[in-house]
């Protein structure tokens, strides 16, 4: 069987010399569907991963009630959180509204996602984490049930202190148009996608030993090559996204920084 | 010189919120720029004093020389509002001390305002308390508090008995005060500073504290919500009918933030 060895590339993009950089605003991404299975707790490996692969500071916060979670991917940067109470509210808002320095990413069921946009909503918790110099961006993982158009519409109506973006995930929302029910109507202009991932490699990246950085680093000498490829190439083209983001990010602060 | 208006707040029941709801119209007045002096009538030691200790005075409206302070001064001063809070059990006394003075009167004929917040419980004795208050009201304006706060189950009233007694009262006005977390008012109880206060996060000499701002959103959130029912029914136009049409807009969403920033 042929397999390859992968080295960490020595640059993933520009964030290494961004890196040190003193970037004024780091962001906050919710990651959230009222529905289940639309691939939630995928994207916020991704991006937690992401930020991993380059050595960048990451916190993400699992919202999840049901396994596998983002937890059991990422014990070492993912703290389980509990917005029930009072106690668990001021664990989760207020640790994230203290930080300006990380990333943070909010993996959020689709069980907790109407609490928890009604108390983001209640104490103002996206205009505080604008105030703290935190962009809070909502990654909405689009699907053809109304109920998610209705709640996306909410979110637009609710929440103009946070970019809504639309993330459409191959796999579940294949063929719905965003200008319909899922406009972008923030200044991100970024059209986030999630490709199909073939059926070996999906069964692959589901086990939760496996680690998007690791396989960025060096390839599991078991893997032929032909879905080395394939894989390497899927998370290029979803961090390709992410990078796109961050330059926004950058746009902006150097906008804000002129003025 | 402008009319003075006295607003009054009790109940003859204790621990339904007398001093929450006043400390929440200390708030209001000061966002609105009324110039405001209040009276704790828990003696010796009143719970609004602590909140509000340069605004407020501790004071024993049973004795006379005390009602002379607040009575015989309403002209006097910057404030043109003097809010009064009533312990527990002084509210008819205190309405038919008012009577006996000749200050229902000179509501009567225009010569002050005078407004009550009458803060109910769920008991069948609150709707007694609306009985015998009624007798004493003359022209005041009557406004009836449902103080959700510490958790109230109105909804034990049988609605029939409870408009019977309401109407008793002419024009009185019912307002709803919903409850706040329990977390929340007891970090602002150790905070023992002004509401507006404890949301700008700030300390009484104005350093920044360390509130959290998940309860901070929480004491916003509340607070905003009892506000828009002051807007409801008017407070503002009521105790300064001229300024206000030149003040703040009222029933408009307030950056409570910004007013909260400014006010501590």
């Amino acid at each position: 069987m042929l397999t390859r060895t992968y080295q960490a590339p020595a640059d993933t993009g520009s964030t290494r010399a961004r890196h040190g950089a003193s970037r004024r605003s780091a962001p906050l991404y919710v990651i959230c569907s009222p529905q289940r299975c639309v691939g939630k707790t995928l994207l916020a490996r991704l991006l937690a991963e992401f930020h991993l692969i380059d050595d960048r500071p990451v916190t993400a916060f699992d919202l999840a009630d049901e396994g596998p979670q983002l937890a059991d991917y990422l014990p070492g940067c993912t703290t389980i959180a509990d917005i029930s109470d009072a106690p668990g509210q001021m664990a989760l808002f207020d640790r994230i509204v203290a930080d300006r320095q990380t990333a943070k990413i909010i993996d959020l069921s689709h069980r907790t996602f109407k609490d928890f946009f009604t108390i983001a909503e209640k104490i103002g918790f996206f205009a505080e984490a604008r105030r703290q110099g935190i962009e809070p961006l909502i990654l909405f993982m689009i699907d053809p049930g109304p109920k998610s158009a209705k709640a996306y519409t909410i979110l637009r109506r609710w929440f103009n202190e946070a970019s809504l973006l639309p993330v459409r995930n191959q796999l579940v929302a294949k063929g719905i148009p965003y200008c319909a029910a899922f406009p972008n109507e923030s200044a991100v202009s970024v059209s986030l996608e999630i490709p199909v991932l073939g059926a070996s490699l999906k069964t692959l990246v589901g086990q939760q030993s496996f680690s998007f950085a690791r396989f960025w680093r060096a390839t599991p000498v078991s893997l032929p090559v032909r879905l080395d490829d394939e894989l390497r190439a899927w998370i290029k083209r979803v961090f390709l996204q992410f990078r796109e983001i961050e330059l926004w990010l950058m746009c902006e602060d150097i906008l804000s920084s002129l003025k | 010189m402008a009319k003075p208006a006295v607003v009054l707040i009790g109940a003859d029941k204790g621990g339904v919120g007398k001093t929450t709801v006043a400390r929440t119209l200390l708030d209001y007045f000061t966002a609105h720029q009324v110039r405001v002096r209040a009276f704790d009538t828990e003696v010796p030691r009143g719970t609004l004093k602590r909140f509000h200790p340069d605004t407020t005075e501790i004071v024993d409206i049973n004795l006379v020389p005390d009602q002379m302070k607040i009575f015989d001064t309403l002209q006097e001063g910057d404030a043109s509002v003097t809010l009064i809070d009533v312990r527990a059990g002084l509210m008819s006394p205190t309405l038919r001390a008012l009577r006996d003075i000749g200050f229902i009167d000179a509501a009567k004929k225009g010569q002050l305002t005078f407004v009550v917040f009458h803060i109910l419980g769920p008991s069948i004795a609150s709707l007694d308390e609306i009985a015998e208050t009624a007798a004493y009201l003359g022209d005041a304006r009557y406004f009836m508090v449902k103080n959700f706060i510490n958790n109230t189950h109105f909804f034990e009233w049988d609605e029939a008995t409870h408009s019977s007694y309401f109407k008793r009262i002419k024009d009185a006005v019912e307002i709803t005060i919903p409850k706040l977390s329990e977390m929340a008012t007891e970090q602002v109880e150790l905070a023992s500073v002004p509401f507006v206060t404890f949301i700008a996060n700030k300390k009484r000499n104005g350093d920044p504290a360390n509130n959290s701002f998940v309860l901070r959103g929480y004491v916003r959130h509340w607070l905003g919500n009892i506000w828009a029912e002051y807007d409801r029914i008017g407070v503002t136009e009521i105790v300064r009918p001229k300024e206000a049409a030149s003040g703040d807009p009222v029933g408009r969403p307030r950056p409570i933030m910004r007013i909260a920033e400014a006010a501590s």
